[in-house]
């Protein structure tokens, strides 16, 4: 590569570091050759360095945006059912989501002190953090893997699956007569015939008339039930023994749940889900750092994958910092 | 064309006096101009004359704009060789002030005018007759206070009618050009809006849709009727939804309604299917066809041989008659769908009585005595 | 004027010609893997750039296919309804996601966005590269979906229409549309830290050129907006897939919702789309009346401005669609406040041509098209901006004419416009300027005769979106067909001159056009570094010091005496 002698920016730093400017403001080192770290089209490591942190800030820019959508769409459906919102966080296990919480939390302290020994040269110590917040990371999806399954097993789940019923003889959803539990929301009509579950989808089967329809989407006066008596109002509290467990009994036969309760569930699931899938590319990500660092690419002088994928994860734990109080806190 | 551009001068002076006999009281409906349908409704006025404010406004910006360009264009043109000019303004604050402050005076203006006349949309008056419409894949029905259906829309003059809309499926829009107005349709709510004409254009001479006809129905004449299209795209149909409005004074609508209330209770029971079935007919045309080409729904050609054979009709099974289910089909589709059709039949609970399924139904089997294209009763007897 | 000749050696000549004619970009390495795994931000660029063009073809084709049905109402050339709405989706499809959207920011700023800036590549180059795949994907991806039965929906894709219909292309094309967004905000956040981090020593902000400002507010806008979709984009397909009910009123959800969701990036991506363009506008004019911009502070904070006001205005999508009048006034109010930038804008290019010297170059015409189109597109938003004249002009063809002369007449010239400006430094060929000229007539013809007419149709009640129509609008969906039937003819009279261009063309010199911004400091086409020295940034709206040289029919800038009257450097 070509020698290409130019004015030497002074390094634009926009903010302090907060640690010693180990790397030098020239790509050169003494020999004047261009340090292997600094790439062809910047100045200066410095301006490297500036740039790839604005950049992973614009990108946490992104997912806040991105997640952003989801909280929106969170606050309209609590906003307009209040009484699913209270009575279906019931379902959610407060102890495991705080466990995951404390597990997120130590393992972004455990990636801050890698990139802290990143900068101070202390490769092990930076190893050793990497692979706990990997752990951290596994322990979250474990915990998550756990809530779910129990939550699949009650078909505590969103659309129309949530209202069959658990446990089912045949364990054949798709067979499932239903006699006794509510229909879906959206339709007076009763079903009662050998044909499999359909449905109640909105262009293929409309309402009945338009206000069978409104009232799906009312409180808790709701829809008329197959069995003919209409859905009460909820209890003010339900009892906590019965409804704090994992296996609360089947949701379906509680009189008080409030009609639309599966929407608590889907925005409970796109939510969570999502951000599952953030934590497992956090860990391909924490994966290949770790990778680099066991081959000894990162020192006080070139520790940038390091800090920017130690953004990444924090602001994943961030967004669950949200996204635990308006689950399983907030009733 | 020629003649709306020859109206085009009077737009201006039209839309004002148009706007000065509203605030009067008294409303007339206007011609038709360059821009705009002839304008039907009390709000029209108001609306036509918003649009000439803003766009004698355009022109004016328009044509200032593209004179300079061109003047400029013109005076500092430079041809290869000569000298470049050096002596330029880079900016001038007063003006640019100027350029600023005018433009936003300017929009607050039109913000303003295009407000009030937009609360007189959006505001019905307390006294509105109601008609309630469904919208669906592909098409609507009114019904009115006391029971009547209706497939076009029929309003009575000088009074504010209030149309509460809804829809069975998917979005739809209902729009009136004439009357200016338009309101989106939205499932699993309803939705308002509001209008009055005060200009009758009487009944419908003759019958005007053709129901298997490969196109909407001919010209329009604003005297006689209004467009109503639905203008939120809806699947295949959507351009086939057009109806018509008529708008008749007090009598002549209070007869209507009267007589279309009770038009199917007053046919005997034996002239029902060839009374009321063709017409009935007008609503499943979209999806059934009476020739043996299966569209979204199956043709009702052999219809009754075809249902008297599913396995689930008969004694002792679900459907005892075949009458039953058709019956159920039609009230609630969904209930025993025949593959390879999909569940997509809209419901006609609430606007198909029992009088309506019965001429239906023995339309389905009297299907021979009429014409498989147009749907006509071969057998009536000859038109004077 | 007396022409300077180019001086034989120094700064000047070393920045232009340190490498032999031969070797530049496009001849540095050879071989179709050296173009698949590039990092050049110009390769990456003229790749965008063909991609882009094709699919321009394509979504042209549904143009033209649809107008042609329009001639006459009912069936035409097709018998199904359900072709003309696949006819109409797609052809709105590929161009607001395929072509408007990222022609100008990925083609044409990829290529020059860097050299203007005096860098030698992007901030990520292979995180641009990345953007590119994922743009090809979305591209396949959109293309596979038509075999898979295709979509029907509008390009808005509106719920519940668009998660019960049965089509099967549906998915794919909402997989390929969340690619394409990821590419946009990539391609943006690239632009965004190439542009804080990768000025040269002199380039303060507010001596950057104006495509630059254009550049960096259209890169906000799209890593700021673009997300939404994508979120937008997912729970359409999760509602499709597995019906979670959130947008189905039978299960407690809202269509409305969709809308609200959809448009929240949808407004934004039309400033996307337009304000590149401003900028090309900005350079295309400054340069071709060989004087500075008027009203440059203006107009950069106006880029700005534009930017921000454009998220708050999303609403008037959704006049008729049941929002409260309450939320109908303050976005009919705010929405008349982003016109008034938009205007002062036309206000500064038009005072820009006084007292300049104006040299009618094709990509001159382009511009001036664009003053008069977009004055046009413009006033005509202020009908819709309206309450009570948008109630009758929603979802009209007066709707159809008012985005086609902002989206087509005003961004899309504007593409071609910096096309044929940027063309010569691009490939180093000059393309058939007489050729050029006509062609760009021949398209102003035509798009006015195809478009004007739909306004008339649209405030004479024409709906959207329709197949079928009442037979008195047939005269004027007759006129528009005819119109878009020149504009193709214009269309591919600009395509023979420009890639004609490519085979046997004039070489073109390094400033053809006499710019004073650092791209035209280098050779055409530029070496693989772009520059052999970084150039110092001077004023790049100050032709004083840009000098005719009549051996290489092109002009250079000298710098020197940018240095003695500037005191302090960096």
């Amino acid at each position: 590569m070509t020698q290409i002698a130019h004015d030497h920016k002074a390094p634009a730093h926009g903010h302090d570091h907060g640690h010693s400017h180990a790397h030098g403001s020239h790509g050169h080192d003494a020999h004047g050759h261009h340090d292997p770290n600094l790439a062809h089209h910047f100045d200066s490591l410095a301006q490297q360095f500036d740039s790839a942190k604005l950049g992973i800030w614009l990108f946490l820019a992104t997912e806040v945006l991105f997640f952003g959508g989801l909280f929106v769409a969170y606050a309209i459906l609590r906003m307009r059912f209040p009484e699913v919102f209270s009575y279906a966080s019931h379902y959610l296990d407060t102890i495991m989501g705080g466990i995951n919480t404390c597990v997120l939390i130590i393992s972004s302290l455990t990636m801050a002190l890698a990139v802290r020994y990143a900068q101070t040269d202390n490769r092990k110590g930076l190893i050793t953090c990497l692979v706990l917040t990997f752990l951290g990371a596994v322990g979250f999806l474990v915990i998550k893997y756990f809530e779910y399954s129990h939550k699949f097993h009650d078909n505590l789940v969103w659309g129309p699956k949530f209202y069959v019923p658990p446990h089912s003889a045949e364990g054949d959803l798709e067979a499932a007569v239903l006699k006794t539990a509510p229909a879906a929301p959206g339709t007076a009509i009763t079903v009662e015939n050998p044909a499999p579950w359909q449905v109640p989808d909105l262009a293929k089967k409309p309402a009945v008339d338009a206000s069978a329809v409104k009232a799906a989407s009312q409180g808790p006066s709701g829809v008329a039930r197959a069995n003919g008596t209409p859905a009460p109002a909820p209890a003010a509290e339900p009892a906590p023994d019965a409804k704090d467990q994992a296996h609360p009994g089947t949701h379906l036969e509680d009189a008080s749940m409030p009609p639309n309760t599966h929407l608590f569930f889907a925005i409970y699931y796109a939510m969570t889900g999502l951000h599952g899938i953030h934590v497992v590319a956090g860990m391909g990500i924490l994966a290949w750092l770790t990778w680099r660092a066991v081959r000894g690419d990162f020192s006080s002088k070139n520790f940038t994958a390091v800090d920017t994928g130690g953004l990444y994860w924090h602001i994943v734990d961030l967004i669950w910092i949200f996204l635990f109080p308006l689950f399983y806190l907030i009733h | 064309m020629l003649t709306m551009l020859q109206t085009l001068p009077n737009a201006a002076s039209q839309a004002i006096a148009a706007a000065a006999a509203a605030q009067s009281g008294a409303t007339a409906p206007s011609a038709r101009t360059f821009w705009m349908p002839p304008g039907a409704s009390t709000i029209a006025p108001g609306v036509d004359l918003t649009l000439e404010v803003i766009n004698w406004i355009c022109y004016f910006f328009f044509a200032i704009i593209v004179a300079l360009m061109v003047y400029f264009v013109a005076k500092y043109r430079h041809r290869r060789g000569e000298r470049f000019r050096t002596e330029f303004p880079h900016h001038n604050t007063p003006l640019e002030i100027g350029w600023s402050v005018l433009p936003t005076l300017i929009v607050i203006g039109i913000f303003v005018v295009g407000f009030r006349s937009y609360l007189d949309i959006y505001t019905a008056p307390k006294n509105a007759f109601d008609i309630k419409v469904t919208a669906q894949k592909w098409g609507w029905t009114f019904q009115y206070p006391n029971g009547a259906q209706s497939d076009d829309l029929y309003v009575p003059a000088g009074k504010p009618v209030r149309l509460v809309l809804r829809s069975s499926d998917v979005l739809h829009s209902l729009y009136i050009p004439d009357f200016r107005v338009k309101r989106d349709v939205v499932p699993g709510r309803y939705s308002y809006m509001w209008f009055q004409c005060d200009h009758p254009t009487g009944l419908p001479a003759a019958e005007v849709r053709d129901p298997n006809a490969k196109t909407v129905a001919g010209p329009l004449d604003a005297s006689q009727r209004h467009a109503l299209f639905c203008t939120e795209y809806c699947g295949t149909g959507h351009s086939k939804m057009n109806r018509y409005v008529y708008v008749l004074d007090e009598t002549t609508f209070g007869e209507w309604m009267t007589k279309q209330a009770q038009w199917i209770d007053e046919i005997p029971e034996e002239e029902l299917y060839f009374k009321a079935g063709p017409k009935l007919f007008q609503r499943c045309v979209q999806c059934h066809s009476l020739d043996g080409v299966n569209g979204i729904g199956p043709s009702w050609k052999g219809i009754v041989e075809r249902v008297k054979g599913y396995p689930m009709v008969g004694e002792g099974k679900k459907y005892a008659t075949y009458q039953d289910y058709i019956r159920t089909s039609i009230l609630a589709p969904g209930d025993y769908v025949v593959p390879p059709y999909a569940n997509a039949m809209p419901t006609f609970k609430g606007q198909l009585n029992d009088k309506a399924i019965d001429a239906l139904i023995g339309y389905m089997e009297h299907l021979d005595d009429f014409d498989p294209k147009t749907g006509k009763y071969l057998k009536a007897p000859a038109a004077k | 004027m007396t022409t300077i000749p180019l001086p034989t050696s120094g700064p000047v000549r070393d920045t232009l010609e340190a490498r032999p004619d031969s070797d530049n970009y496009l001849t540095h390495t050879r071989g179709v893997l050296s173009w698949v795994f590039t990092l050049d931000h110009k390769r990456i660029g003229v790749m965008y750039m063909w991609a882009v063009l094709a699919s321009f073809l394509l979504g042209g084709i549904f143009a033209l296919l649809l107008r042609t049905e329009l001639l006459t109402p009912g069936p035409t050339i097709t018998d199904d309804a359900n072709v003309y709405n696949k006819w109409f989706t797609l052809h709105g499809a590929i161009m607001v996601f395929l072509v408007i959207i990222p022609s100008i920011p990925a083609a044409l700023g990829n290529v020059i966005l860097p050299i203007m800036l005096g860098a030698k590549d992007v901030a990520f180059p292979k995180l641009n590269l990345f953007s590119f795949y994922l743009w090809m994907s979305g591209a396949v991806l959109c293309v596979l979906s038509l075999a898979m039965g295709g979509f029907d929906t509008g390009w808005t894709f509106y719920t519940p229409y668009s998660t019960t219909t049965d089509t099967g292309g549906v998915i794919p094309v909402l997989t390929a549309v969340f690619l394409l967004g990821f590419s946009s905000i990539f391609t943006g956040l690239n632009f965004v830290v190439t542009v804080h981090k990768l000025r040269p020593p002199g380039m303060t902000w507010f001596r950057m050129p104006l495509f630059l400002w254009a550049l960096y507010a259209t890169a906000i806008i799209q890593v700021l907006a673009t997300p939404v979709l994508g979120i937008t984009l997912l729970l359409l397909i999760v509602e499709r897939t597995i019906n979670i009910g959130i947008f189905n009123p039978s299960m407690g959800g809202d269509p409305v919702l969709y809308q609200h969701f959809f448009w929240f990036y949808s407004h934004p991506a039309v400033y996307i789309m337009i304000l590149p363009a401003m900028g090309i506008i900005s350079e295309i004019i400054a340069i071709n009346s060989h004087r500075s911009i008027f009203g440059y502070r203006f107009i950069a904070f106006s880029s700005i401005a534009i930017a921000m006001f454009s998220f708050i205005v999303w609403g008037h999508h959704m006049f008729t669609s049941g929002q409260s009048a309450l939320m109908n006034t303050l976005f009919s109010a705010i929405s008349f406040s982003v016109a008034i930038p938009s205007a002062v804008k036309v206000f500064n290019w038009v005072a820009t041509l006084y007292k300049g010297s104006v040299s009618l170059t094709t990509p001159m015409w382009y511009a001036l098209a664009f003053i008069f189109l977009f004055t046009i597109g413009g006033l005509t938003g202020l009908h819709l901006a309206t309450l009570s004249t948008d109630v009758h002009l929603h979802d009209t063809y007066f709707v159809v004419a008012h985005f086609h002369y902002v989206m087509m007449g005003s961004a899309l010239i504007a593409m071609i416009g910096g096309l044929h400006h940027w063309w010569p430094k691009m490939f180093g060929r000059m393309y058939h300027e007489k050729l050029g000229t006509v062609a760009c007539w021949i398209i102003f013809i035509g798009f006015n005769v195809t478009f004007f007419t739909q306004f008339m149709l649209g405030s004479q009640g024409m709906p959207r979106r329709y197949y079928d129509y009442q037979p008195e609008f047939q005269v004027y969906h007759v006129i528009s067909t005819i119109g878009s039937y020149i504009m193709a003819f214009g269309f591919t009279l600009t395509a023979v001159s420009l890639f004609g261009s490519l085979f046997g063309g004039p070489k073109a010199p390094a400033n053809p056009w006499g710019g004073r911004s650092l791209e035209w400091q280098c050779a055409s086409p530029p070496p693989f570094d772009n520059f052999a020295k970084t150039p110092r940034a001077g004023d790049c709206y100050d032709f004083s010091a840009v000098h005719w040289d009549e051996k290489t029919g092109g002009y250079w800038v000298d710098e020197s005496a940018d240095a003695a009257k500037d005191g302090s450097h960096a």
